[in-house]
């Protein structure tokens, strides 16, 4: 067996893998469902919404500004690593719904599911040291020069997504969006513990 | 924060949630391209198969006479979680149909997604201290009391099935159905780690 306390290469590969392929699928009902949802995933769908544009080529737009910031911060190889995950997860949004074309889905069903799955692809992409880029790498750099907490900057920037979202989407799809977000905030908040998975 | 030593009830709550609505998600899929599986689960799909019977109800049954091996050797709170968990699924594999449902759905990719979705529901059951039943009960019995990797075990286990599988469906049908008992089991035999994630 692997050390404890380093995953291998594969062992990251895996998980990352795993990230990728369950964010493409929670990606996919997203935006089959017409939801929104928080940071730089909300942030693509709205501007998708607005400019008529594939969602998976504005996700991958947006999150490459970030890609040099997080090159400044972490170092190349960390940057590296962020693009390889985003054009993947890109790719994989784009040519998903060829291969798996959604029928009807309860909205109420799908809002939790959408959560769950965003919540267990950002746990593995944190535990195997991936990242999907975009927009948390600019409130960390915000938190640096001015003292500002990140995780504030991160709610806020939420409260705008939702708002601006409240412009163009109907109440209940809102609601149901909000719901999915809910569960995925949840989710992280109680299984993402470094005290409980020690692997890095 | 809560003890990074045991989890609460809570948080063993929603990793059994958590696991049961992927399983039987995951169960959807699985049916929803006439596909087998391993496992306790992929018995009671073969059955359901040969007799017409849903498989919620046949799971459920099939399960009945693990409880006494796993209140004997696993004690009485393993059994009581996985009796939860298994029932969560046995009714959601009876509900989910109503609400999900796919257009079209490749069956390499639909089985990939299903033994990602399964891999994990496994997995957070696992460490939250319940199963799925069964052969798993058996499985984590050994991995436990004789060091055996669980993941060896199933694949014993669902080697014996797969063979009484092509009585039942096509022989194209079961090689695709093993790709998804190959990731399932991948998932586990890599990711279920005690040493990894420390919570009880």
């Amino acid at each position: 067996m692997t050390d404890p306390n380093r995953h291998s290469p594969l062992e990251d590969v895996q998980g990352i893998a795993f990230g990728v392929t369950m964010a493409a699928f929670g990606m996919h009902l997203l935006t089959h469902m017409g939801f929104v949802t928080g940071q730089t995933t909300g942030l693509a769908v709205l501007l998708a919404h607005m400019t008529g544009l594939p969602f998976p080529a504005v996700y991958f737009a947006v999150t490459l500004p970030f890609l040099g910031l997080g090159w400044r911060r972490m170092g190349a190889r960390f940057a590296l690593k962020t693009l390889a995950t985003t054009a993947a997860l890109s790719l994989l949004v784009m040519v998903l719904p060829r291969w798996a074309e959604l029928g009807r889905i309860e909205p109420l069903f799908a809002a939790p599911l959408i959560g769950l799955l965003f919540g267990i692809a950002a746990l593995a992409a944190i535990r195997h040291g991936g990242s999907f880029g975009g927009l948390s790498v600019l409130w960390i750099e915000l938190q640096d020069r001015t003292g500002f907490p990140a995780g504030h900057a991160q709610l806020l920037s939420d409260v705008l997504i939702f708002a601006a979202a409240a412009l163009i989407l109907p109440f209940d799809t809102l609601v149901y969006s909000f719901l999915g977000a809910a569960v995925f905030a949840l989710f992280l908040a109680i299984n993402h513990r470094r005290d409980r998975y020690v692997a890095v | 924060m809560t003890d990074p030593e045991r989890h609460t009830l809570i948080e063993d709550a929603q990793g059994i949630v958590y696991g049961a609505t992927m399983a039987a998600f995951g169960i959807v899929i699985l049916t929803h391209l006439g596909l087998v599986t391993g496992q306790t689960a992929g018995l009671a799909v073969l059955i359901s198969y040969a007799t017409g019977w849903s498989f919620g109800p046949v799971f459920f049954v099939i399960n009945l006479p693990f409880y006494l091996l796993g209140a004997l050797r696993m004690g009485w709170q393993f059994t009581a979680k996985t009796f939860t968990a298994v029932g969560l699924l046995s009714g959601l594999s009876l509900w989910l149909p109503s609400q999900v449902s796919f257009a079209t759905l490749n069956p390499i990719v639909g089985v990939v997604l299903f033994g990602f979705l399964s891999g994990s529901a496994l997995l957070a059951l696992f460490r939250h201290g319940a199963s799925l039943g069964g052969i798993g009960i058996v499985a984590l019995m050994l991995q436990d009391r004789l060091g055996w990797r669980a993941g060896w075990v199933q694949l014993g286990f669902d080697a014996i099935l797969f063979t009484l599988a092509f009585a039942v469906i096509e022989a194209r049908l079961v090689l695709i159905s093993f790709l998804g008992a190959l990731v399932v089991n991948l998932v586990i035999a890599i990711n279920h780690r005690r040493d990894r994630y420390v919570a009880t």
